[in-house]
């Protein structure tokens, strides 16, 4: 029976993993692109950093916080999604730097 | 609109073909939030808060006094850090009031996002103007005239003054602190004869081998980042934590806005503790990999050994002097409602 229960959930799980998506977001000449996106809980949000130099995506927002710490060019940073709401995500060196994301 | 397109065309032909050209001209008008749009009579009134003394705990002391037109919107006292309520010595270089409408942090360390959230921070700290709110805001409602002035630029105050309105006023002011032309402003707009071959030189450098341009971007030669550039090194206490002092964020370790350079010449010493008396030793700094070169937690990757030479320098300080535009048009008043 607990074999069981374990199969199911371990099931369950990979079938939301499968449905998760991932949106990618460049970070280019300073702005993230797009700047703005919808997306799913569970979902994970890859940066790319297509800049000569580093960047360092971040979000204070309670329920989805994260940092990629610093993030060099030409590398990818991947976060999940946690949590329902609209949050801003910046660069922690470039604060002109803005994402607005709307978590559903 | 075609004068912008021509002078974008004119300049895309001077520089190089991957460079947005339009990225160094003015933007057509000055950032203001909705909630606090530019009038006459906001602007008017925030001029007479910024240079009024009452404002202080001892009636000495302005926004103007560290802040003023006349030494390049800095400290009229060349001291390396502010001086402020009875010759208190701050922990900063006193930040330039210049072109703070299009930043979107303010103060050294970024800890406000808008120019009303920064207006009331130097009147309370007791370093500045030692001024509470809370004795600050009965004492500018007993003054009928400023009662007056508030009922006008702020219609739904009803004259009564609060400290939101106090710091939409002074914000609505300081949003009319920007840049003149400067020679660079007619050179990009293409006469060629109004920058020196040197300065010239020196701007190719600037945005080439120095690398100056990839933090000191764009119209206001500022792109808002924050960097530690190794002033020191070894840990850091206190103040020269910089943004890391607003959250402990790693990428926030001893790090500092980038300010701009309109009218740079005007506002020495430089840097957020005032430490770099001149442009050639700033620029030596940020182009020669910091004052400290080991030894330094979280230095800027921007900052690195370019081998600037003398010659270089110089040519980079001349541009840097081709930024100063004339002092802009402005009444200081000496006359304060009473």
């Amino acid at each position: 029976m607990n074999t069981l229960l374990k199969t199911l959930l371990l099931s369950l799980t990979l079938a939301l993993s499968a449905n998760a998506a991932d949106h990618i977001i460049d970070q280019k000449g300073k702005t993230f692109v797009p700047s703005s996106i919808t997306v799913k809980v569970g979902d994970t949000i890859t940066f790319k950093n297509s800049d000569a130099f580093a960047h360092n995506a971040y979000t204070d927002d309670e329920a989805n916080e994260f940092d990629t710490g610093m993030q060099s060019s030409s590398t990818n940073k991947t976060v999940t999604v946690k949590e329902a709401g609209t949050f801003s995500i910046e660069c922690a060196i470039h604060p002109n730097m803005l994402l607005e994301v709307t978590a559903e | 609109m075609i004068k912008i397109l021509l002078a974008t065309l004119l300049l895309g032909v001077a520089l190089q073909a991957n460079e947005d050209a339009s990225k160094w001209l003015r933007p057509a008008e000055v950032p203001q939030p909705k909630n606090n749009k530019m009038t006459p009579e906001r602007i008017e009134l925030g001029k007479l808060l910024y240079f009024d003394t009452r404002l202080s705990a001892n009636d000495t002391i302005s926004c103007a006094t560290c802040h003023h037109p006349l030494s390049g919107w800095t400290d009229l006292n060349p001291a390396p850090k502010a001086v402020g309520f009875e010759g208190r010595v701050g922990p900063r270089n006193s930040p330039v009031v210049l072109n703070t409408a299009y930043q979107n942090r303010q103060f050294w360390d970024g800890r406000a996002r808008t120019l009303e959230q920064q207006a009331l921070g130097p009147i309370e700290a007791d370093v500045e103007m030692n001024m509470p709110l809370t004795t600050l805001i009965p004492k500018l409602n007993k003054i009928k005239g400023y009662q007056k002035l508030f009922k006008k630029a702020y219609p739904k105050s009803k004259g009564i003054i609060t400290k939101e309105y106090l710091a939409k006023a002074i914000a609505s002011f300081e949003r009319t602190v920007v840049s003149t032309i400067a020679p660079f402003d007619k050179y990009i707009m293409g006469d060629s004869n109004a920058m020196s071959k040197k300065a010239q030189a020196g701007f190719e450098l600037f945005r080439g081998k120095a690398l100056c341009s990839t933090c000191h971007d764009g119209f206001n030669f500022s792109d808002g980042s924050f960097h530690n550039i190794g002033l020191n090194d070894g840990e850091l206490k206190g103040k020269e934590l910089g943004r890391y002092n607003v959250k402990a964020r790693a990428a926030w370790y001893g790090v500092f806005k980038t300010p701009t350079l309109r009218d740079i010449v005007k506002s020495a010493p430089y840097m957020h503790d005032g430490s770099v008396k001149s442009l050639t030793e700033a620029t030596h700094i940020c182009g020669n990999g910091g004052r400290f070169i080991h030894n330094v937690k979280n230095k800027s990757t921007f900052i690195m050994d370019n081998e600037l030479s003398r010659s270089e320098i110089s040519k980079i300080t001349t541009f840097l002097h081709a930024l100063e535009g004339p002092n802009m048009k402005l009444h200081i008043p000496t006359k304060f409602p009473q």
